[in-house]
């Protein structure tokens, strides 16, 4: 479905966003994990149409969207990162906008995105007044409203409350079925339950790309729990790479990524997706 | 219709909303019908909208329609500009701009909406002023109301400037380094010394064919019309003094001739070839261009100027930071913010300094004086709306006495700056004229607390300075005719009743801005 091959992106600082990346991707949900500043966003951009790779090339279905890029961007939708509204237009007037860009004049359409997102009742609220979460949900509604083949959201959960947070995940692993839909995180949570392939980028560079479980598999063996002092922990936490740590009445729980078994009285664990993103940037 | 024209209304339609429920436009709407009731004053005052070699025109439609359609020009020119510059800007801040740039939209297009939502939204704004100025035909008019003839006056000196304006303000906001502050400068030093040349060619005489095709002000137009109907160049419009015992004159409005149908036609066309400069520039939303753009604005002199003075403005800040808690000291560090955020002012007050000791005493009250308030104006317009618009005010509100003092505090602030930029010309009026003091005081304390209120009501910069231009190029052409408008006592006419007018509407504004801030806390 996306072909990304050997693309760079190549700021005039000379600084890389992107280098040299490649990978296929079929259908479901691409979860893109990587910190802040990895380049998640540049290859989002890139792929949306909106920066060109300096070298290198992207393709969706075949068709290279590089020299062609109106044949992706009819099947787009693209929700950037921290996406602002225009606080004046009423949640209707806001999404029958970008669906007229978009070229749907269907108002049915429109409505059935706002019943999708749960914003129906709020239509004809102007949008300055709406939460983080419903204004998300807004924007997700304009990232579908085209029925789009390839759906790019890019960190949509951050600064959103728990709540909202697993509402927008279902709305994301419902969008999964028939066509490709690329999330970009640095919260690990946000993919575990909703992606079936996850590309782990650090410093522009792709680190790993496979299923949840291939990445799960690989971090076997080099997973251990313990409990330590609270004195051992702060000793030790320098030199280990901590997963989890939770403080008890017995010491703290420590959860560490290691190839070694880090002390003599470790045991080894399962393998979650955070520690297999742990042990993917320990490998790099 | 096709594709491309439903993007382009979807475009125009979105940006007309968007700019009608800002509470600016409302803001702007009231301030330019509150002008015109002034530049139409009862004849009784001795005052008239028009006089021509010192007799009054009669108040008919025409007279009121021509008079009113040429001040809305300059004011278009003036203020319209500000209000529309930020079409672009803001898809890109709200991040919208990204959304759009995935679409099958071109960047031509694009900016063809953005231009046409521009036209349209001044176009609108003229209308409402238009009928607010019929309605000054029934408060002060002579002669019945005749909407036709108003259309037709307003049809012929109006169209060019909005479409002038309204494609200028894609070029500046399409171009990286006249996209910001010092666009809004060059812009408006670019108008009104563009209202001057076609008018000054035409009146002497020497004008050639062609210069009426750059008329975008109307005001060549104007003049050859007065010229050829009444035989003279002498006009003054806007509530200019008259000698009563002239006998009035009936205007009977601006005609077409045939000589000037192909120029006003050019006039009202030619400005969108504008917009081919704006689509060289267009970055159309690549984050890459965007950070390009940011870079080469920082290349440009003013940028290299900016960083030049970045490490004395930090220096200053680190100074004047220090001093504990108190109102005052946090007064005095939001000041030091506003030089910190834009250190070209630290080169701009030395500027007036030298200056203000090098002019001599007219130079010094009807130049320098002049423009370093002008220039005060914009570093300042910002300070009482930064917060807000950039999503800071809870950090300021946490501050103590800052949340229910704000508008003291935004008011302080902007004096401190006001010391830093005016103090040389303050010291300088106090050791040679300190009979003018008063006035500039007040003229200044004026200043800051009409940016304060504006600031405060409207959340956007952009309020105050059109406001502030436009009455500010009103009160220098006017050259101390009227004492009224000798705000800062520029030409010696500021009477004491002026002084303590100019005080009052300073503490009523601000008394506005508070009781606007308590409700909005109160409503929070």
């Amino acid at each position: 479905m996306l072909q990304v091959e050997s693309v760079s992106k190549r700021f005039r600082t000379g600084n890389y966003g992107v280098r040299d990346l490649s990978f296929e991707a079929k259908g479901g949900v691409l979860g893109l994990l990587g910190p802040n500043g990895a380049g998640k966003t540049t290859l989002m951009q890139m792929i949306a149409t909106i920066t060109r790779p300096t070298s290198g090339r992207i393709s969706f279905r075949g068709i290279d969207i590089g020299a062609k890029p109106d044949e992706l961007r009819r099947k787009l939708g693209y929700l950037p990162q921290d996406f602002g509204v225009y606080d004046n237009l009423t949640a209707l007037e806001f999404l029958t906008y970008f669906a007229s860009l978009k070229g749907v004049h269907n108002r049915a359409r429109v409505n059935e995105m706002l019943e999708m997102v749960n914003l129906h009742s709020v239509a004809n609220r102007t949008v300055g007044g709406f939460s983080g979460g419903m204004k998300q949900r807004l924007g997700i509604a304009q990232a579908l409203v085209n029925d789009p083949d390839l759906v790019i959201v890019d960190e949509p959960t951050a600064g959103l409350d728990p709540e909202e947070r697993v509402r927008f995940r279902n709305i994301l692993s419902d969008l999964g079925v028939g066509r490709l839909v690329i999330l970009s995180t640095h919260i690990v949570s946000d993919v575990e339950s909703i992606a079936t392939e996850i590309a782990i980028i650090r410093q522009g560079a792709l680190v790993a790309f496979a299923t949840p479980e291939e990445l799960m598999r690989a971090a076997d063996g080099n997973v251990w729990e313990m409990v330590l002092t609270s004195e051992q922990f702060d000793a030790m936490r320098r030199n280990l790479q901590v997963s989890s740590a939770v403080r008890k009445s017995d010491g703290v729980h420590v959860r560490v990524v290691s190839q070694s078994r880090p002390t003599s009285d470790a045991s080894p664990a399962e393998p979650t997706l955070e520690d297999a993103f742990l042990h993917q940037g320990r490998a790099a | 219709m096709s594709e491309r024209l439903q993007r382009i209304t979807a475009i125009v339609r979105a940006d007309f909303l968007i700019r009608f429920r800002r509470p600016s436009t409302l803001v702007v709407f009231l301030i330019l019908s509150a002008f015109a009731y002034l530049w139409i004053p009862d004849p009784k005052s001795g005052r008239a909208l028009i006089v021509i070699e010192n007799a009054r025109a009669l108040y008919n439609s025409a007279a009121i329609a021509m008079g009113t359609a040429t001040l809305g020009t300059i004011f278009i020119g003036l203020a319209g500009f500000y209000v529309i510059s930020n079409a672009l800007k803001r898809d890109v801040l709200s991040r919208c701009g990204f959304v759009i740039a995935s679409t099958t939209m071109r960047g031509s297009e694009y900016l063809l909406a953005k231009f046409i939502g521009n036209v349209v939204f001044l176009s609108t704004f003229m209308a409402g002023y238009m009928v607010s100025s019929m309605a000054m035909v029934i408060v002060r008019g002579e002669a019945a109301l005749n909407p036709f003839v108003f259309i037709k006056q307003y049809l012929l000196v109006v169209p060019p400037a909005i479409v002038f304006v309204s494609a200028l303000a894609i070029v500046f906001e399409s171009v990286p380094w006249l996209s910001g502050k010092f666009g809004d400068v060059v812009y408006f030093f670019l108008w009104t010394a563009s209202l001057g040349i076609v008018a000054s060619n035409m009146e002497q005489g020497n004008g050639a064919t062609w210069i009426r095709y750059f008329d975008f002000s109307s005001f060549g137009f104007l003049f050859q019309n007065l010229k050829d109907t009444l035989h003279t160049t002498q006009l003054s419009i806007g509530g200019s003094s008259f000698d009563a015992k002239k006998p009035l004159f009936v205007f009977s409005g601006l005609q077409l001739t045939r000589d000037w149908i192909a120029p006003r036609i050019g006039a009202t066309l030619m400005p969108i070839s504008l917009l081919v400069i704006a689509r060289l520039f267009f970055h159309r939303f690549d984050p890459a261009r965007v950070r390009i753009a940011g870079e080469k604005a920082k290349r440009t002199w003013t940028g290299r100027l900016n960083a030049l003075a970045k490490p004395f403005a930090r220096a200053l800040f680190a100074l004047g930071a220090r001093g504990g808690g108190s109102f005052l000291a946090s007064a005095r560090a939001d000041a030091l913010m506003t030089i910190t955020a834009f250190p070209l002012a630290l080169f701009a007050a030395i500027g007036f300094a030298i200056a203000s000791l090098a002019a001599g005493n007219t130079g010094f009250f009807t130049v320098t004086l002049p423009i370093a308030i002008a220039a005060f104006a914009i570093v300042i317009a910002d300070i009482a709306c930064r917060e807000k618009r950039a999503g800071t005010l809870g950090f300021a509100y946490a501050a103590p006495m800052l949340q229910a003092r704000f508008v003291l505090w935004k008011l302080t602030s902007t004096l401190f700056v006001a010391l830093i930029f005016l103090g040389a010309p303050l010291v300088r009026c106090a050791l040679t004229h300190p009979a003018s003091l008063p006035a500039l005081l007040t003229g200044i304390v004026f200043v800051a607390a009409i940016a304060t209120t504006l600031g405060v009501v409207s959340a956007n910069p952009k309020t105050f300075i059109v406001v502030f231009l436009t009455f500010w190029y009103v009160a220098l052409n006017d050259k101390g005719t009227s004492a009224a408008l000798d705000f800062a006592g520029f030409y010696g006419k500021a009477t004491p009743f002026v002084v303590l007018s100019y005080t009052a509407l300073a503490a009523g504004s601000l008394a506005l801005a508070h009781a606007f801030h308590a409700a909005q806390l109160r409503r929070a």
